[in-house]
């Protein structure tokens, strides 16, 4: 699960050449990736003994609800290997869908669905089984548009609503139903339709979502580059962007490189990640800058340098920090082509 | 005039959909009054953020008679997002001198607990704004109220037209539910003060980040809903650096050296509305608030040390919101 980091040799990014180190320099990365082989030993070890007796994960340690964002996240950090703990989890995704094909918040939630349905699509890609489970829970994102993709809201928010600024013609997927369109669950969906090898009968509706998917993001944009939730501009004022709701869009954005808007997204995510001291937003940002050719190595170093990581109390941060440091697959899970 | 029965019978049911049509629209949409006859309410002058509050919110405190013996106590501040220089939380300094005032009059424990509205990364927000540092070396336990356990909540007013949400077990469970708001003027509510910084407590988790069904259900009958379930029992709002204009992000700071303690979140709210220059009952969850949650009216309001005055120049709003100013 390290190859990708931690060859003797390096990549850099500026020349794509190989760069052979020298003997002091490979034995103080050896040294490091010992030391941030002890860090994920622990958080992962961490991360099974969370796992709730139903397969699922709650999101904060000292709760005992099965909660569908953390045990998704849990779910694809618990790697390739063919674990019984992964199998629980997706039984218990799998045991917890909705009759309409959506998923829940959590367990015991209500039947509507939210957002969570496309990271449940996601973690459930390599099981054969849960094919027609897939299925169903694309349909349902396929119903699932922002609400203002109607011709009411449209015109409220072309012509009585223009305090946030944003085209209601560009639209994605809310958080929840009946909501208008947002920068992270609109992610998400385009990552977990983009799985799919083709896109006919039933499924044809795909790529056309898919690019309204992306014209929102990029339409949501704050002005200087990356996003926040959703607010670019509110009453004449730009807004600052988030690190991790910047990255959830740049990996959704994978695919569009050239795009002005995703250039300055990602210097700006490059240059605020060397900043960051809070490990849920440092894992999202290793993980799209990856996505988009960027050195990582010194953040995953900065990563599993941050105090007590197997300690910490979100159990949706121990699975991103998992997926940071196994980038490869984690982007490959996602659907993101390096 | 002979009443014929065809007619009696048509007459009767045209009244009776009347009715049903009508009588809903005078009942009120709030299912209990949780108003005390009167409420006491405290003006602190604070000149700065620094180690002295700690002693003059203790004395403040006092002039309340507060009960917190073997209670857990939950407080409740207002961390949105993190903007250097923009004053947008309310200050770790005055959290942690309410978090040891309360230990010390017995608490059995004292939580931090809330629900940035803006931010998913809450940890980033606690190490930004200065609160992860302090929480961790006064070993005060915080609780992610977004991610936090959920229970299916019957609401106890109906303004949003919503029957139940899921709330966190932190605050329904808190014995001693604290409301610590920043003063800051809002471009969607008006104001938000202690009772609109109770919506931070709906769970992003499940209602997104910004929690925008609120914003769907109409913000202030959001604020009233959440207010009536959720009951507030003591207010310490941070008014040292409060918020004028484009907030509750990208207002401008603004002085206003006060620190506001009640025993009740509306004549809270009204103390604080005054004190930025506004009329209260212009806000509408304050008004309407005033029906069942708390009280209003000065003469229900014993004013503890300072009167409120309003300042030379009322805080600055969106232009929506320029019929808040007072005559």
């Amino acid at each position: 699960m390290w190859q990708c980091d931690y060859l003797p040799f390096e990549l850099t990014s500026a020349s794509h050449q190989y760069r052979f180190l020298t003997r002091e320099g490979f034995h103080n990365k050896s040294a490091a990736v010992k030391d941030h082989h002890v860090v994920l030993s622990n958080v992962l070890a961490e991360l099974s003994r969370r796992q709730l007796p139903s397969g699922g994960w709650a999101a904060l340690r000292s709760s005992a609800q099965a909660s569908l964002e953390p045990t998704c996240l849990a779910t694809l950090a618990t790697g390739s290997e063919d674990s019984d703990t992964r199998r629980r989890a997706q039984d218990f995704l799998l045991r917890v869908q909705n009759p309409n094909g959506s998923w829940p918040a959590f367990f015991g939630d209500d039947q509507d669905g939210v957002w969570v349905t496309s990271l449940a699509v996601i973690a459930l890609r390599d099981v054969v089984s849960a094919i027609p489970a897939r299925l169903r829970g694309i349909g349902w994102l396929l119903e699932c548009v922002g609400r203002e993709s109607t011709w009411l809201w449209k015109w409220k928010f072309r012509t009585v609503d223009r305090r946030v600024r944003f085209d209601p013609d560009k639209f994605g997927w809310p958080w929840i139903p009946d909501t208008v369109s947002w920068v992270v669950p609109t992610a998400f969906a385009i990552l977990a339709l983009s799985q799919l090898p083709c896109s006919c009968g039933s499924l044809e509706g795909i790529p056309i979502r898919i690019d309204h998917g992306i014209e929102m993001l990029i339409d949501r944009a704050c002005p200087g580059g990356g996003w926040n939730s959703g607010n670019g501009v509110v009453y004449g004022s730009a807004l600052a962007p988030h690190p991790d709701d910047t990255a959830v869009a740049l990996l959704a954005l994978g695919n569009r490189t050239q795009d002005p808007v995703v250039q300055a997204s990602v210097e700006w995510l490059e240059h605020t990640a060397v900043t960051l001291t809070a490990p849920w937003s440092l894992a999202w940002a290793i993980l799209a800058l990856a996505a988009h050719g960027r050195a990582i190595e010194s953040l995953i170093s900065s990563l599993f340098a941050l105090p007590d990581l197997s300690g910490n109390d979100d159990t949706c941060t121990l699975a991103l920090v998992c997926l940071a440091a196994d980038h490869c697959r984690a982007l490959a899970a996602l659907g993101v082509n390096l | 005039m002979i009443l014929s029965r065809r007619n009696f019978l048509v007459g009767s049911a045209a009244l009776a959909a009347g009715a049903s049509v009508s009588v809903p629209l005078f009942l009120p949409k709030y299912h209990l009054v949780r108003r005390a006859k009167r409420s006491r309410v405290a003006i602190l002058n604070v000149e700065r953020y620094s180690q002295g509050i700690d002693q003059v919110l203790a004395s403040g405190l006092r002039l309340f008679p507060i009960d917190v013996q073997d209670k857990t106590v939950v407080l409740k501040p207002n961390l949105v997002d993190y903007i250097p220089g923009n004053a947008i939380n309310t200050h770790p300094i005055l959290v942690l001198a309410a978090a040891e005032s309360f230990r010390r009059m017995g608490a059995k424990c004292v939580i931090v607990a809330e629900g940035p509205g803006h931010q998913r990364d809450t940890e980033l927000v606690l190490s930004q704004s200065g609160y992860r540092e302090s929480l961790r070396e006064e070993e005060i336990r915080f609780v992610d109220l977004n991610r936090d356990e959920l229970m299916r909540t019957q609401l106890r007013a109906s303004y949003m037209g919503m029957k139940s949400l899921w709330l966190p077990r932190t605050v329904l469970e808190a014995d001693f539910l604290v409301s610590m708001p920043k003063i800051k003027a809002h471009h969607w509510a008006g104001v938000t003060l202690s009772m609109k910084n109770m919506l931070g407590v709906v769970p992003g988790s499940r209602y997104g980040w910004p929690k925008n069904i609120l914003h769907w259900k109409g913000i202030q009958e959001s604020i009233l809903d959440v207010c009536a379930t959720i009951p507030v029992h003591f207010v310490i709002a941070d008014g040292i650096v409060a918020m004028e204009g484009n907030g509750p992000l990208n207002g401008t700071a603004r002085t206003l050296g006060k620190i506001v303690l009640a025993d009740d979140p509306v004549a809270a709210d009204t103390t604080c509305a005054r004190l930025m220059g506004f009329e209260p009952d212009r806000v509408v969850h304050i008004r309407e608030g005033a029906k069942f949650l708390g009280n209003l009216s000065p003469v229900l309001i014993d004013q503890v040390g300072e009167i409120p005055q309003p300042p030379m120049t009322p805080f600055q709003v969106v232009p929506e919101f320029g019929h808040l100013y007072a005559l």
